[in-house]
């Protein structure tokens, strides 16, 4: 998934921005054909999902025979460096007129006029959009993007034919760092990792070293796993926009997911997961791993590539009970675009009904506009495959995805600290000190 | 009459010489001047730049990471250097012989180094995985290769080796065939056996081909990133692989400080002027061209 392309970092990185700048070289200023008055123009769209991609270039073909006029082009870029291009392409006048932006990385572009308001003219649809993006993508009263996409919460997808070999009922597993005798979970992931001579983890004579099955997805993966574990044991990530992640019901937490890969040795060690976030995803689907902690954001994956029977079960309980985290997308609008009446008038199409339905029709991924998610519902009713799971997890208790100014430079800051935390080389309470402090030094906090 | 035809002369040398140096001027020079521009004044990208004369340059000096990627990348440079010489000479020795096949494997060598660093640093990758990579599948275990502080350096050194032995190859094959022929026969009428022939003949009358090699070697090795950014994003376990390229890529486009990426881009920038320049007075005495 990586955006391996680019190269940057040489004596020339700044100037190449500029060069961009002055040179007017951009999506933006290629369609430099003003739509005031209404003549042609083309508005270009920059996501990272592939399969949204395609419903939006469905979505799109309906817009431009309601709009003769204005043409829509999307650009994929890939996740893993998504933001550190778009921030490289904003400041160079290289981006679209309308990008995908997420909730921890919008806050600097809204702090400094870089995307359109969403103001009085979206209020017909503004009824429409899932609350909770809307709350999310408000800072300082003002709303920054068109809501696009909302994960819902997180659940685990599970082979139906390992569990049902090893006994175990995903539906009410639950974990305690500090009471063994209350954790059904780790017993049960323990039940469903084997060697390659049939042994499971909890075997005294389990064979560590030659694995074949691995019973869960424990990893350094912010969304699907860790910020789970923490808000289930009553910790906290963030206090504000300061990193908390060191104090002590979040460090347990930590602690507990890293001796499922080290101690327990129930998932696949952080050397494989560690930069490669699709490997867990892609072990699954391989029929590696048992149960798979994660999203809908794979769900059409999962769907697409497992042979085997899975289903979908909610989280393992915490101490506190289910905390799921919760996020959603927005697609904002340039505020350097040539083409604002026509990109306002493609932002409008993408927050109706109308235009949000066909993100759902295929099923990529839950749409923010609550009119149109009954087009995904109907999707995987049809296809037999219950995603209320994910729903649920989202009514129950939930928490936000992290936030902040100068978000990309705490996540760098803490990665490579984390990275030795999952691998074990580093005590998890020390290394969480060490992370918290370059997170907040790296935010400025 | 005739100032006013050197003059003449002089303006259609500038007109000819015009689209270079547009060249030189907008993707050299003004590069330059932005980036000491941007070393003087801290930039998020998004925010307007705000002057603050010499601080990045104290920040960066202070940095112990800093100091750590600039060891790294000397380390880097020691591993690279050395090997890929040596190697690059000996195929070229063997390439030089003519021997059936040796067509072939001109290519086979060329091939890594033709090939897109980045696209060769994912298919490492994958070679390099602990669980289902193809080295641990032939060495049986489950070495994290480029997890292990000690092993991710030399793993991605290994990677750089080999996709740069071809080119080195080539020249130094293109240096051997510029050796007259008449020194190596008059060498074997004296005695030489083909180890002092090699040693003291042909060597000798190498160290063009070497300079160039070394010169260019050695930059390319300072400024290695692709490769090792595919491999060790990050800066690798413990910063054991975070070079000064990928430090200055971290900083500017992922921690989004370009001042002090700058003023890191134009330490390398100093370095290599050094670098160089030592290399070139140590070769200034040694080198002879003429081989007629």
């Amino acid at each position: 998934m990586k955006n391996i392309w680019r190269k940057g970092a040489t004596a020339v990185a700044g100037a190449a921005v500029l060069a961009m700048a002055a040179t007017g070289c951009s999506p933006a200023a290629e369609n430099n054909t003003n739509n005031k008055s209404g003549s042609a123009a083309t508005v270009t769209v920059r996501l990272w999902d592939e399969q949204v991609q395609k419903a939006y270039d469905a979505s799109f073909k309906e817009f431009e025979s309601q709009n003769p006029g204005i043409t829509v082009k999307t650009t994929l870029e890939p996740y893993n460096t998504y933001f550190d291009k778009l921030r490289t392409d904003v400041s160079g006048g290289n981006a679209d007129d309308i990008f995908w932006i997420s909730g921890s990385y919008f806050a600097p572009y809204a702090d400094n006029s870089n995307l359109l308001q969403i103001g009085s003219e979206f209020d017909g649809e503004k009824s429409g959009w899932v609350p909770a993006a809307v709350d999310q993508y408000t800072r300082n009263a003002k709303l920054w993007g068109v809501p696009q996409l909302t994960d819902g919460g997180i659940a685990v997808y599970y082979n139906k034919a390992m569990l049902a070999k090893a006994g175990v009922d995903p539906a009410n597993l639950s974990w305690d760092p500090t009471d063994p005798s209350r954790d059904t979970f780790l017993k049960a992931a323990q039940k469903l990792t084997l060697d390659a001579n049939g042994k499971s983890a909890d075997d005294p004579a389990f064979d560590k070293d030659h694995i074949v099955q691995y019973g869960y997805n424990a990893s350094q993966d912010l969304q699907a796993i860790y910020y789970n574990f923490i808000g289930s044991n009553g910790g906290a990530f963030q206090d504000g926009e300061k990193f908390v992640f060191a104090s002590e019901k979040s460090a347990q937490a930590f602690q507990y997911i890293v001796d499922l890969i080290n101690k327990y040795h129930v998932s696949p060690g952080a050397a494989d997961t560690n930069d490669n976030g699709d490997f867990l995803r892609d072990a699954f689907i391989q029929g590696k791993v048992a149960m798979f902690q994660s999203g809908t954001y794979n769900l059409k994956n999962v769907a697409d590539g497992a042979k085997f029977d899975w289903a979908v079960a909610p989280i393992p309980a915490g101490p506190e009970g289910r905390v799921s985290v919760v996020n959603n997308i927005v697609a904002a609008g340039n505020a350097k675009t040539k083409n604002a009446d026509a990109t306002v008038k493609v932002l409008k199409w993408l927050g109706s009904a109308d235009g949000s339905k066909f993100i759902g029709a295929e099923g990529a991924a839950v749409p923010a506009v609550t009119g149109a998610q009954s087009s995904y519902q109907q999707f995987w009713q049809g296809k037999n495959i219950d995603a209320g799971q994910f729903a649920k997890a989202a009514e129950g208790k939930t928490v936000s995805a992290p936030i902040g100014s100068n978000y990309s430079a705490a996540f760098n800051a803490w990665k490579p600290i984390f990275n030795e935390i999952f691998l074990g080389r580093t005590p998890v309470k020390e290394g969480l000190q060490q992370a918290q402090d370059a997170a907040n030094k790296a935010m400025g906090q | 009459m005739a100032g006013k035809l050197v003059r003449r002369e002089a303006g259609i040398g500038y007109l000819l010489l015009a689209p270079s140096l547009f060249g030189i001027l907008a993707f050299l020079v003004f590069p330059i001047l932005v980036v000491i521009w941007l070393s003087v004044n801290s930039w998020d990208l998004l925010s307007p730049a705000k002057f603050v004369g010499l601080e990045n340059f104290a920040d960066v000096f202070s940095d112990t990471a800093f100091r750590g990627s600039l060891l790294v990348t000397l380390l880097f440079v020691l591993m690279v250097i050395p090997l890929q010489t040596v190697l690059g000479l000996f195929c070229a020795t063997l390439l030089s012989r003519a021997l059936p096949g040796s067509g072939l494997f001109r290519v086979v060598y060329v091939v890594p180094w033709i090939c897109a660093p980045l696209a060769l640093g994912v298919v490492w990758k994958w070679i390099f995985a602990p669980t289902g990579g193809a080295l641990n599948a032939m060495l049986g275990g489950q070495t994290a290769w480029l997890s292990d502080p000690v092993l991710a350096l030399p793993a991605v050194a290994s990677v750089s080796i080999w996709s740069q032995v071809g080119y080195v190859t080539l020249f130094f094959m293109a240096g051997l065939a510029a050796i007259p022929m008449q020194l190596v026969d008059a060498a074997r009428v004296d005695g030489a056996n083909a180890w002092q022939t090699f040693w003291q003949v042909k060597l000798p009358l190498l160290r063009p081909t070497m300079f160039f090699v070394l010169v260019t070697g050695v930059i390319s090795s300072f400024q290695a990133f692709d490769t090792i950014y595919a491999l060790t994003p990050n800066g690798g376990p413990r910063g054991s692989t975070d070079v000064i390229a990928t430090r200055i890529y971290g900083e500017a486009f992922q921690t989004f400080n370009l001042g002090r990426a700058s003023v890191m881009a134009l330490v390398l920038f100093v370095v290599l002027v050094a670098v160089t320049l030592a290399q070139q007075f140590y070769f200034r005495k040694r080198i002879t061209y003429d081989l007629a």
